[in-house]
């Protein structure tokens, strides 16, 4: 695909153009983003730049491009998008320089294929930042649930201990159910521990606010906004993502009882 | 009550700001999260207070969720999912969620059944509240359009 040489300029020009409309959309789908907006901006950047020819298929993981016709230059390709972790301020990024695009300020397609390389390569939130932030919304999330002062001291601290395993653990290791299983068995672990000890009077509101680091609420609300935009197919994989999660956490909360009431004999909370 | 109405508020807010973190959202971004998250609690409980069921209260929540999101979207020039999948965190049913394992595993199966259904009907007043507010055209939510500087 590297002998751009041979082919005329225009042709070569309509096919840069799809390929960063693609690298965009690309972005957008892999954090997080509606199948609409990933439509919409691909369409939008191919207009803007000229290419009348464009056409898109997205999918939840894949966008299928195809360009070409009388006057332009055909274009194919197809890529694979893994469904990875969400990162909302690429969405925002990509969006801001589609409505950027659309206004004019990148008239030269190059200019605008580097700043989306800038996109991609945006630093994640550093990992210790992350890890505090899952404990206070652990920690927080469990006064809504109705929790003391001592069962979001044990939240927080259950949303801290969680993040460093999914960080470490979970992520880089172990695939979705395994993860989130293992990760509903260790908030009830740590949870009872801290109960056992006296940290945190009420079990289930422990439980209830340290279990909403796992909760997958992107994949749930994209799942619910594709089906009301009509896009059963990734919609449908999208909720079936987020309920697949569901049921494993729940599953792991169950086992890790189980597990407690074989030791224990008996219920006692 | 009211006390607890504003701890439990600004707990959301601050849980919420919390979960943006995780999601990646942009820093600026966090306190329009923060206030879509306190409002939709405040929503929440207030609408409990005066008698309804859960799921309706979680219905009512929702759509005032989506529609400070919709509004803070334009106001902001942001996504609107993007202050939605924060802001909708305080509603998701972790409790329920919580019960319907346990009641499982400990064989009380009467309960894990109604809390299941508990979560589910929570979750479907979610999604019935997105659904029905992006439904209502763009046009509405221009108003909160950033005033332009004269060309």
């Amino acid at each position: 695909l590297e002998n751009n040489e041979s082919t005329p300029s225009s042709l070569r020009d309509e096919g840069r153009v799809l390929e960063i409309a693609m690298e965009a959309g690309h972005i957008l789908l892999q954090n997080g983003a509606e199948i609409s907006r990933v439509e919409e901006t691909m369409d939008r950047i191919c207009k803007h730049y000229g290419v009348e020819s464009g056409d898109f298929f997205v999918l939840s993981n894949g966008i299928f491009t195809t360009g070409g016709g009388r006057r332009e230059g055909s274009y194919a390709r197809v890529r694979h998008i893994p469904v990875t972790g969400a990162r909302l301020d690429k969405v925002v990024a990509v969006n801001q320089l589609s409505r950027e695009i659309s206004q004019g300020r990148y008239e030269d397609i190059e200019s605008a294929a580097e700043k989306l390389r800038e996109i991609n390569e945006m630093p994640e939130e550093k990992n210790w930042r992350q890890i505090v932030a899952s404990g206070m919304g652990s920690g927080f999330f469990c006064v809504l649930a109705g929790g003391g002062l001592l069962d979001c001291t044990a939240a927080f601290i259950t949303g801290i201990l969680l993040y460093v395993y999914v960080l470490y653990v979970g992520k880089p290791h172990l695939n979705k159910i395994v993860r989130n299983i293992f990760g509903g068995m260790l908030v009830v672990l740590l949870c009872l521990g801290c109960y056992l000890t006296g940290l945190g009077h009420n079990l289930s509101h422990m439980i209830s606010g340290a279990i909403m680091p796992l909760v997958p609420g992107v994949a749930f609300t994209n799942g619910i906004r594709d089906i009301a935009d009509g896009d059963y197919i990734s919609g449908a994989v999208r909720m079936l993502d987020a309920i697949l999660v569901f049921v494993s956490i729940a599953i792991g909360v169950g086992v890790m009882f189980s597990i407690y009431n074989g030791l224990t004999g008996g219920i006692m909370l | 009550v009211i006390g607890k109405l504003i701890i439990e508020t600004i707990a959301s807010a601050i849980g919420t700001i919390g979960f943006s973190v995780l999601f990646g959202i942009p820093r600026k971004l966090y306190i329009n999260c923060a206030l879509i998250g306190a409002v939709g609690w405040l929503m929440y409980k207030g609408a409990l207070l005066l008698g309804t069921g859960m799921a309706t209260a979680v219905f009512l929540a929702a759509v005032v969720i989506v529609l400070s999101s919709r509004f803070t979207a334009v106001y902001r020039q942001c996504p609107a999912t993007v202050f939605l999948i924060a802001g909708i965190f305080p509603l998701v049913p972790g409790a329920q969620i919580y019960w319907a394992a346990y009641y499982l595993v400990t064989n009380q199966f009467d309960n894990a059944l109604s809390s299941g259904f508990t979560a589910l009907k929570v979750m479907i007043a979610i999604v019935l509240g997105i659904v029905f507010v992006f439904e209502i055209p763009y046009k509405v939510f221009a108003i909160a359009r950033p005033r332009k500087k004269a060309k």
